[in-house]
């Protein structure tokens, strides 16, 4: 796989926001830190990944424990004198793989399957592609990360159900009310949850309406949302033109009591009303519920239904590791297929080189014309190509199967590959221009001597 | 198998198949499985059709002819209108009601036994009338009987606090509410005209079918929907009580279909 695959860094799991906060990086900061890292650590490819829940990085080296240990001294010196070796995770290869589409899918977040992650994920490899450290490796694999993120938001439940309290009170009105656009919302108190509620709602085109005991706060939060301010005591009659009301104000007994709400009933000739009650304790008699077309919900339904969400996007991550693990084959299928056409066109090169060099040797001793030489060289071509048939059959094949990179090697050590400087397919005149070796990570320093990862 | 019976056989055979794709869209979800009940929706309807001229080339008698055939074309005509009225409403998920239903009505047209035609004095301009007012008055309160389904269902899901899964994938409550009163308002007055058309005959010709159970049911239905319509105006019956005049009043006109099916086999 791809061996040279690290992920190093520490998230909300493995260390507290104290030490997060002092390796987190800025986005005008990423581009130095990058070039710094690939400088010290020995990069080949990097990807900073900063977000208030994590901080790492996703790179590819020639050796990737060096590399690591490079970067743990540039972290190191960031949290100085506090040490982080204990807070940070590594991962090499496949699993290195695995964490980053886990990331990107929202599966090793706070709230699961939460999707503003994916975006995180996109902005930092953005970034990096901007300061030139990403090139065909890591290109690929993130690529293949946000397609895999794609395919389990629309076919898993991972994301499916929100969990926060007001986009669910949100999701219950759009699920009464169908169209949410001039309906009217009626916030009553003027309460920061309550806000964040109606804010959402008039983003679906609702009108908003505050009651509030003091009217100036009534005015600010209805200047601040878009909506208009009521006095108190037009409460009743508020009531009986609203949709959806929102209560939380602080205090001690019921606001919209059951006896109000017979009346409002009548007056609202029973058209449907749901009322989110979020004050602690209740605003609204809970025997509301039991009048016909209204619809109470307070803190606690909420949260129940937050929970059963939760719950159901936990079972969706078994069907969400399943398509992970496709992808992850892919890609390893990928890899070994770009570390062999090097490997291939070597071979070749090599083969064909030992039997030209014989005939060049012999050629000059035997008195043949120019016409025979043709023969002789058409059938040293043809022997190599018979030579080369059954191994590079063989050598195709079994780039599927799990002993493709065993047999890899073995033909690498063979013939010999990649220890003599003629050998070295980048150099040969036969390479065709696709194979040539395409340089990605300037700061990776002097050419590899098998760049196997840059045919991207 | 004669010719009619198996095209009789595949078109039930097509419903079953869609009533079970809607059956698990409704459960399940899933926009793939929405669209291949669909396509099984349309491919009954066509075979459905075939079956209606087929019967007709063969036995010579007109939809209208018999109470059986009759109940075919209105199985038809109900899978047909939602077909044509769903994608513009987005309420596709319906089927799981609806074409269970046309499947149950098929079934109940092949419940034949000794098929007594309409008698020679009913027989009249009025009656190719009577039956094209009553099959589409109905057709429209299927359909409103589907989305009362709906809404009971959805407003006891919200009730007891279960709004995932199934609340999630059925409308919303006042979409249904609206539909619903909407089709009641279509079918009301076609199914006031077969009441009145019905009561002519059984005016003149009382003593060939008399004041049946039949009537009775009919006179019932059109009372429940009556209500609906007038009570919502009124401010009463909105929502759930709206909801439940409505599947009340479409089991009274199925009670009386039933009627006359049965007494065309004894």
């Amino acid at each position: 796989m791809p061996d040279k695959l690290l992920v190093l860094g520490v998230s909300f799991r493995t260390a507290p926001l104290a030490l997060r906060e002092r390796l987190a990086v800025g986005e005008d900061q990423a581009h130095q830190d990058l070039e710094a890292l690939m400088k010290n650590a020995g990069l080949k490819e990097g990807v900073l990944l900063s977000t208030c829940n994590r901080v790492e990085l996703i790179a590819t080296a020639d050796s990737p424990e060096q590399a690591a240990s490079g970067t743990m001294a540039y972290f190191n010196q960031r949290t100085s004198p506090e040490k982080i070796d204990g807070s940070v995770y590594r991962h090499y290869g496949r699993d290195a793989a695995r964490h980053l589409f886990r990331v990107a899918c929202g599966l090793d977040s706070m709230v699961l399957g939460e999707p503003q992650i994916l975006g995180q994920v996109k902005d930092a490899f953005a970034a990096a592609q901007g300061a030139g450290t990403v090139g065909g490796f890591l290109g690929r694999s993130f690529e293949r990360g946000f397609s895999v993120a794609k395919r389990v938001r629309t076919e898993t439940g991972l994301a499916a159900g929100n969990v926060s309290v007001s986009s669910i009170a949100c999701d219950l009105a759009e699920k009464i009310f169908g169209d949410l656009a001039g309906r009217r919302v009626l916030l009553v108190g003027a309460g920061k949850m309550s806000e964040v509620a109606a804010r959402s709602l008039t983003a679906r085109g609702a009108q908003l309406f505050v009651v509030n005991r003091s009217p100036e706060r009534a005015e600010s939060l209805a200047a601040a949302c878009g909506g208009t301010a009521k006095p108190l005591e037009a409460l009743a009659t508020e009531l009986a033109e609203a949709d959806v009301v929102i209560s939380s104000t602080s205090k001690r007994d019921f606001v919209i009591t059951y006896e109000l709400m017979q009346g409002v009933c009548k007056m609202r000739r029973h058209r449907p009303l749901f009322i989110i009650d979020i004050a602690v304790p209740r605003d609204v008699d809970p025997r509301v519920d039991s009048l016909r077309n209204v619809f109470l919900y307070d803190m606690d339904d909420l949260q129940k239904v937050s929970r059963e969400n939760l719950a159901a996007r936990e079972r969706a991550v078994v069907d969400a590791e399943r398509l992970i693990d496709a992808e992850l084959d892919e890609l390893e299928r990928w890899a070994r297929s770009i570390e062999l056409t090097p490997t291939i066109i070597a071979l070749r090169d090599r083969v064909r080189g030992l039997l030209r060099g014989e005939l060049e040797k012999t050629l000059p001793k035997l008195a043949i014309a120019e016409s025979e030489r043709k023969k002789l060289e058409g059938m040293v071509e043809a022997m190599a190509n018979k030579l080369l048939h059954a191994p590079l059959t063989e050598l195709k094949q079994s780039q599927a199967s799990t002993d493709g990179a065993t047999l890899l090697e073995a033909v690498q050590r063979l013939f010999r590959l990649g220890e003599e400087p003629g050998s070295i397919p980048s150099t040969a005149p036969s390479v065709p221009a696709a194979a040539k070796p395409i340089s990605v990570a300037p700061a990776a320093g002097a050419v590899d001597a098998r760049p196997r990862e840059r045919h991207g | 198998m004669s010719t009619v019976t198996a095209v009789f056989v595949l078109a039930v055979a097509c419903y079953a198949v869609a009533s079970a794709l809607f059956g698990v869209d409704l459960g399940r979800g899933g926009a793939k499985v929405e669209s291949w009940a669909t396509g099984a929706l349309g491919a009954a309807t066509g075979v459905h059709c075939i079956y209606l001229v087929v019967d007709y080339a063969l036995s010579g008698r007109t939809p209208v002819a018999t109470v059986h055939q009759t109940l075919a074309l209105l199985s038809l005509v109900i899978a047909v209108s939602f077909l044509a009225t769903m994608r513009r409403h987005k309420l596709p998920v319906l089927g799981a009601f609806i074409t269970p239903m046309t499947l149950l009505l098929l079934l109940a047209a092949a419940f034949k036994g000794h098929v007594a035609e309409v008698p020679e004095p009913v027989r009249s301009f009025l009656l190719p009338f009577h039956i094209l007012v009553n099959v589409l008055g109905l057709a429209a309160f299927a359909l409103a009987f589907a989305a009362a389904v709906a809404y009971v269902i959805q407003e006891q899901l919200l009730r007891t606090r279960q709004v995932g899964g199934v609340f999630q994938r059925l409308p919303a409550l006042d979409v249904l509410d609206s539909w619903g009163f909407r089709l009641v308002t279509i079918g009301f007055p076609l199914f006031t005209l077969g009441v009145v058309t019905g009561s002519i005959w059984a005016a003149r010709l009382g003593n060939v079918f008399g004041f049946s159970t039949g009537q009775g049911f009919a006179l019932l239905a059109w009372v429940f929907f009556a209500c609906v319509l007038l009570s919502r105006a009124a401010g009463g019956w909105r929502g759930r009580r709206a909801a439940i005049g409505t599947m009340l009043g479409f089991l009274c006109a199925l009670a009386a279909i039933g009627g006359y099916v049965l007494r065309g086999v004894s």
